[in-house]
């Protein structure tokens, strides 16, 4: 069915991704993301010495800053930097470099919807900018479950408040390897199809959510192979950005 | 704290003799001669109000947002502005999240006094009700690169961002007529902040013992430098503010010298906010033209709609990489260029064409005769907020509003429309007031 979204685009097509990176000259890492109106820069420095008091020092360490375009940091950004964290975690090799800590920084430029996502992937790219080691890239997409029962997908801030409800989706990037195909699976599934974060947002039903899994997925493919020829584009040497 | 310290610029001798010796040549590390600027370039974002400065490796990000309150006690005729200024630890690596430190209160207290105190902003205008109701201004500034004079970029910020920022028109309304409403922006053209001059601050850094002075230091210079010291001027010859806290004596006439060569750079980095801040204005008023189907029927779509479509059409995703400025705004907009040079009529429409006259369309040829023979606008004229156009027209009318000065469009508590070039270029005998009660009522 045609559903009429305000600026055009069908319920499958995300907002065009606009992404750069070095563009901070004191960061070790850094990179912009736009989708759409949304955009975010995400700076890295790290490994720095040492670790947080509580944490693990036989690992390294995630620490997230979250700062929003205005006002003061209060709970919403406390929770995006929890989410950041734990999702970032799961793709850093923290064994390569233990007791140390690499910090994220996160300001919020615009914020037209889907910006946890944005964020994540910014992060992703100036974790790459930074040469911090990662298992896999993380790919963020946002899907929601518009009035009439459809999925819409990358939805704007107007669509995002009209929702009943919308879910954050990050997945691993999709895999590019010279080992035999049966080397990927886990446990039978392929290893993209992996989840790595999932925060929703109001009330599905179980179906919806399954249905915004599937589309979620497959735009995170798409979405995953740009990240790879974008962050591939890194051209000529780079000075070392340390110190 | 150890952390802290470990994070620090810390800054051999050699590195610092360099610096020192090399200035007794007139020769700056970077290239510089000791009284150039470094490269300035003013962006904006999508929003109005939200800037993007980067002077060499120093970037600074504004924003600007208003909401209202009740005034002071003493003032309750006068709106309020303030700044907030944080030091994202993006910017450098001793920046800590949390409080902001002495520095950042110091920046941010200069940039304040320059703006406060040479009455830059006009806060009388602010008043919507005397003693209840008046705007207050919300400037916040984001350093996110630390390359080096910090006070300049962020005071361009503020400045670029106080420039571009439009608040909402209020009307009263409601059962008594008492009843304050907030209209929101896409069906009343917001107005822009009334701002009589504008204050930029100059930085010089005093280095070495022989009263060596340098303009816009880098953070290497910054580090090495025994004193410095801010002046605020304007190019109406006013010095708004001077701060020299502390550091090395200087010698008066080597202050007077300073004086002088900051006037010259004050006049400069203006012209370089106005010449930006214009080209902005030409690209949102641009964008607030409507182009829609010859089709009556179909109901509207908004101005977002629009203009996210036509970026959209030509969507393709834009990755670059290296040490590149923030590509996206400029790049957005160019797409916004290219895509109404080569638009046609779109799949969506705009709000209904009832009360349009050209509802039949315009004739390309006599309207390009009537273009060529056309110099300026008349500064009176009141203009209607949406029309059809042809791909031509839109075309002719990119290369008429380049030639068409904008300045006489901004009329105190009128509502003006932004998109007065396309109808001066058009027919100068449809003049009609914009009384958006009547349009809207038209439209329905």
């Amino acid at each position: 069915m045609a559903v009429d979204r305000a600026d055009g685009r069908t319920p499958n097509q995300r907002r065009p991704v606009a992404c750069t990176r070095g563009i901070l000259h004191r960061a070790h890492g850094s990179a912009s993301w736009a989708q759409g109106d949304t955009k975010v820069i995400a700076a890295v420095y790290g490994p720095k010495a040492g670790t947080r008091k509580n944490e693990n020092p036989e690992k390294a360490c995630i620490e997230v800053i979250w700062k929003p375009k205005t006002g003061q940091s209060g709970k919403p950004e406390r929770e995006y930097e929890m989410v950041l964290k734990k999702t970032l975690q799961s793709i850093c090799l923290l064994n390569v470099h233990p007791n140390t800590t690499t910090s994220i920084v996160i300001q919020v430029v615009n914020d037209d919807g889907a910006l946890l996502p944005c964020a994540i992937n910014a992060a992703c790219a100036a974790l790459v900018d930074a040469g911090i080691p990662l298992k896999h890239l993380a790919v963020a997409i946002c899907c929601c479950m518009a009035e009439g029962g459809h999925i819409l997908l990358d939805p704007s801030k107007i669509e995002e408040q009209k929702v009943k409800a919308f879910v954050y989706l990050v997945f691993p990037n999709s895999m590019v390897s010279v080992l035999p195909q049966g080397s990927l699976r886990l446990g039978g599934e392929l290893m993209e199809h992996g989840i790595i974060t999932s925060v929703t947002h109001g009330m599905m039903a179980v179906d919806d959510y399954f249905s915004c899994l599937k589309l979620g997925r497959a735009a995170a493919a798409e979405l995953s192979d740009l990240l790879r020829s974008s962050l591939k584009l890194k051209a000529g040497n780079d000075p070392s950005k340390a110190g | 704290m150890d952390q802290r310290q470990a994070n620090s610029l810390i800054m051999t001798v050699n590195e610092k003799k360099f610096i020192e010796s090399a200035l007794l040549s007139d020769i700056r590390v970077d290239g510089r001669r000791p009284f150039d600027y470094r490269n300035l370039t003013i962006r904006f974002g999508s929003e109005d109000g939200s800037s993007e400065v980067q002077l060499g490796h120093t970037q600074v990000i504004g924003f600007v947002s208003a909401q209202l309150i009740q005034p002071y006690r003493d003032r309750p005729t006068e709106g309020t502005f303030a700044i907030y200024i944080e030091f994202s630890p993006m910017a450098d690596p001793s920046f800590e999240a949390g409080r902001p430190g002495e520095t950042a209160v110091e920046l941010g207290q200069i940039v304040d006094r320059g703006l406060r105190e040479s009455r830059a902003i006009d806060t009388e205008s602010l008043c919507v009700v005397a003693g209840k109701l008046v705007w207050s201004i919300r400037i916040d500034l984001h350093i996110i690169d630390n390359g080096g004079n910090l006070v300049d970029a962020a005071n361009i910020a503020a400045l670029a961002a106080l420039s571009t920022f439009r608040r909402p028109e209020c009307t009263f309304g409601g059962e008594d007529g008492q009843e304050v409403i907030v209209n929101p922006p896409d069906l009343w053209e917001p107005l822009p902040l009334i701002i009589h001059h504008l204050p930029v601050a100059v930085t010089f850094g005093f280095i070495g013992k022989e009263n060596n002075v340098v303009i816009d230091p880098t953070h290497y210079e910054e580090a090495v430098m025994g004193g410095s010291m801010t002046a605020t001027l304007n190019t109406n010859g006013d010095i708004c503010a001077i701060q020299k806290a502390g550091g090395d004596g200087v010698l008066q006439s080597v202050i007077m010298q300073c004086l002088r060569i900051a006037s010259v750079k004050a006049g400069d980095i203006t012209s370089k906010i106005k010449n930006a801040v214009e080209a902005y204005n030409t690209q949102r008023s641009l964008r607030k033209i409507k182009r829609h189907d010859p089709l009556p029927d179909e109901q509207g779509s908004i101005d977002v709609a629009k203009y996210h479509m036509e970026r959209l059409t030509l969507g393709s995703d834009v990755s670059t990489a290296g040490h590149s400025n923030m590509e996206i705004g400029s790049q957005s907009n160019e797409r916004d260029e290219t895509n109404k040079k080569n638009t046609t009529a779109k799949g969506f429409s705009g709000r209904p064409a009832s009360w349009d006259p050209y509802s039949r369309g315009v004739d390309g040829d006599a309207l390009k005769a009537s273009l060529a023979s056309r110099v300026t606008a008349p500064p009176d004229k009141h203009i209607k907020s949406s029309r059809q156009v042809k791909a031509d027209v839109a075309k002719s009318s990119q290369r008429s509003s380049d030639t068409n000065s904008f300045q006489e469009a901004k009329k105190i508590g009128l509502q003006t429309d932004e998109s007065k070039t396309l109808k001066d270029a058009v027919k100068p005998r449809q003049k009609r007031r914009i009384n958006k009660s009547t349009s809207n009522s038209a439209a329905t």
